[in-house]
């Protein structure tokens, strides 16, 4: 190398690394990433405590069904997405949505298959082995989001994470998107539990890693103008083995509280707090909750207190219990059972509030179906009464 | 479209690799003519359709970034293989072992679960890590290494989004890259240990 050369290089280095950096300054001047808090306002449905329980799917004589996840559309139509098939891993699983409403009356109609190995494959344009954990949720207008687990080989543990988006409330959907989020052969990343929205309009989906360590983090991800390209990046909320399936409840932009899945001999809730919109995390701590390494999930109520549903046992997921808490999840009243019975499973909860005020459960039932519960703030009011006697 | 045929080329630089490795049991095969034969039997190779995708994508299944060091590793070496040309000299070589395994080092462990710090965060926009190799890169070319425009390389095809990953480590290192310089560098060292008196 000549010095004319080694100069000529030198500036085309410096202006390929000026290109991001550009982007970067671009940027500064937008407000940091703040969580767009629901308020939660008092329900107006009505104000007597009400409760409802439904199935989403008919009860399939084979095979199973599991990691439902519920969104309000635009018009206030639910969509619930979860997957099912023979057996959990198997080629013949696949990713259905299911629409209700609008009105708690309504029936869900027939679940409609959305993605499925063959359909993954086409539009990732490699070898997907099976399908699993889908999240939905809505974007800004009729944008929803379906964010799911492929694997090309091995278990869990060689997921890769996809997002689709669909621009007409789920009537149509764009190609599935690969998203690269880690070095090692983009495997070991999961999603489970809601997104919380963003004033910039992206969302902070919590996702975890499961291979040689187990630990929650945050992908931040929004889409271009017009649906065009989605921009990601992720962060971590704590390293280690011990948790994973982070539930993050907003408090206000800046300020969250993070629910684990506990997978250490603990066998307890974990829990830890942002001040900075999740830009860092405390030390994950553990609740006065037990928790037998399965999925939380919880949402702020309209008094800021939260409502967190869980398996209320160390050993098995044989029930599934609602508990709130008006101290930041200091202390927490166990306020209703919803499920209970030896030998089955009631899990992964997944929470949402629709615009009405009721809040939506969604939970695997007896691994055979996804079970939808509604319920107001005045249901919650009345347990916690009923308790208090 | 362009990451689409990208993906295509590493598989076939790979294949090339190999035809060039197994012709070279019979005798050197250097030139136009035999190079020409070998890229007609890659591509063909690639395009291949086995159970609906071509041959190139299975490979893209199981690891859709191979970084841009590791590509233009292969294609030097295939470039050597076909007509003798040496674009990396043997300082470059070296320099792109210890640089490989210094970012694994760096990047792995921690990227996969050791303490809270995950470096991979940083090569998503704009970070540390960009200033970082720029300085590599412009100190690697005042150094006249050769290695410098094959970081070059990686940064250009990272701003043209050339790989399926938007991560700039991707870029610059994967998990082969890795284990390739660790297999150059530990025979290196047994070399340099046999040969001493």
């Amino acid at each position: 190398m000549n010095r004319r050369l080694v100069i000529i290089l030198s500036l085309a280095t410096l202006l390929l690394y000026a290109w991001p950096m550009l982007g970067w300054f671009s940027t500064l001047g937008r407000e940091p990433a703040t969580f767009a808090t629901y308020a939660p306002s008092t329900p107006v449905v009505d104000d007597k405590p009400f409760m409802v329980e439904e199935f989403i799917n008919a009860d399939p004589e084979k095979g199973m069904v599991h990691a439902g996840s519920i969104c309000q559309l635009p018009d206030g139509r639910l969509m619930a997405a979860w997957y099912g098939g023979t057996r959990e891993g198997a080629k013949d699983v696949a990713i259905f949505l299911s629409v209700k409403g609008p009105g708690h009356l309504a029936r869900w109609s027939k679940p409609k298959r959305v993605v499925d190995r063959i359909s993954a494959s086409r539009e990732l344009y490699r070898y997907i082995k099976k399908v699993g954990n889908p999240v939905i949720f809505a974007g800004s207008g009729d944008q929803l989001w379906l964010v799911y687990v492929t694997i090309s080989a091995g278990g869990w543990s060689g997921s890769s994470l996809n997002a689709k988006v669909s621009s007409d409330a789920g009537a149509t959907w764009n190609n599935s998107r690969r998203l690269t989020l880690s070095p090692f052969f983009n495997i070991s990343e999961l999603v489970r539990n809601k997104p919380l929205p963003l004033n910039s309009g992206g969302f902070a989906l919590p996702i975890y890693h499961e291979c040689l360590g187990y630990f929650p983090e945050i992908l931040w991800i929004q889409s271009g103008r017009e649906g065009g390209a989605i921009a990601f990046r992720k962060s971590r909320m704590t390293g280690g083995q011990s948790f994973i399936q982070p539930s993050i409840v907003a408090y206000g932009p800046s300020l969250a509280t993070a629910f684990y899945r506990c997978r250490s001999d603990e066998k307890a809730v974990g829990v830890a707090v942002t001040k900075d919109a999740g830009v860092s995390w405390s030390e994950p701590q553990t609740l006065d909750l037990p928790n037998p390494d399965s999925a939380v999930d919880g949402i702020l109520l309209t008094d800021h207190s939260i409502l967190l549903a869980f398996n209320d046992s160390v050993q098995n997921r044989e029930n599934l219990r609602l508990a709130v808490s008006n101290d930041g999840g200091a202390n927490w009243v166990r306020i209703a059972t919803l499920d209970s019975t030896q030998g089955q499973k009631y899990s992964y909860p997944y929470l949402i509030r629709s615009q009405d005020g009721l809040i939506h459960l969604v939970y695997t039932w007896h691994r055979k179906r996804i079970k939808h519960v509604v319920f107001n703030e005045a249901w919650i009011n009345a347990q916690m009464k009923r308790i208090a006697k | 479209m362009m990451q689409l045929g990208f993906s295509f080329i590493f598989p076939f630089l790979l294949i090339m690799a190999l035809l060039q490795g197994g012709a070279g049991l019979f005798g050197t095969l250097c030139g136009w003519r035999p190079t020409l034969i070998f890229v007609l039997i890659a591509a063909f190779i690639v395009i291949i359709p086995v159970g609906g995708l071509p041959l190139a994508r299975w490979m893209i299944s199981f690891n859709a970034n191979f970084s841009i060091s590791l590509t233009a590793i292969l294609f030097c070496k295939v470039l050597e293989n076909s007509f003798g040309v040496k674009l990396l000299d043997k300082n470059a070589f070296l320099t792109c072992w210890v640089f490989s395994l210094i970012a694994g080092v760096i990047l792995y462990p921690m990227a996969l679960g050791l303490g809270r710090f995950d470096p991979y965060q940083a090569g998503w926009g704009f970070s540390w890590l960009f200033v970082v190799m720029c300085g590599v890169t412009i100190l690697l070319l005042i150094m006249k290494n050769r290695f410098a425009v094959v970081l070059i390389a990686g940064i250009l095809a990272h701003n043209l989004h050339l790989l399926e990953s938007t991560n700039l480590w991707d870029y610059l290192v994967d998990p082969f890259m890795v284990l390739i310089s660790c297999i150059a560098l530990g025979s290196r060292f047994l070399r340099k240990l046999g040969s001493r008196p």
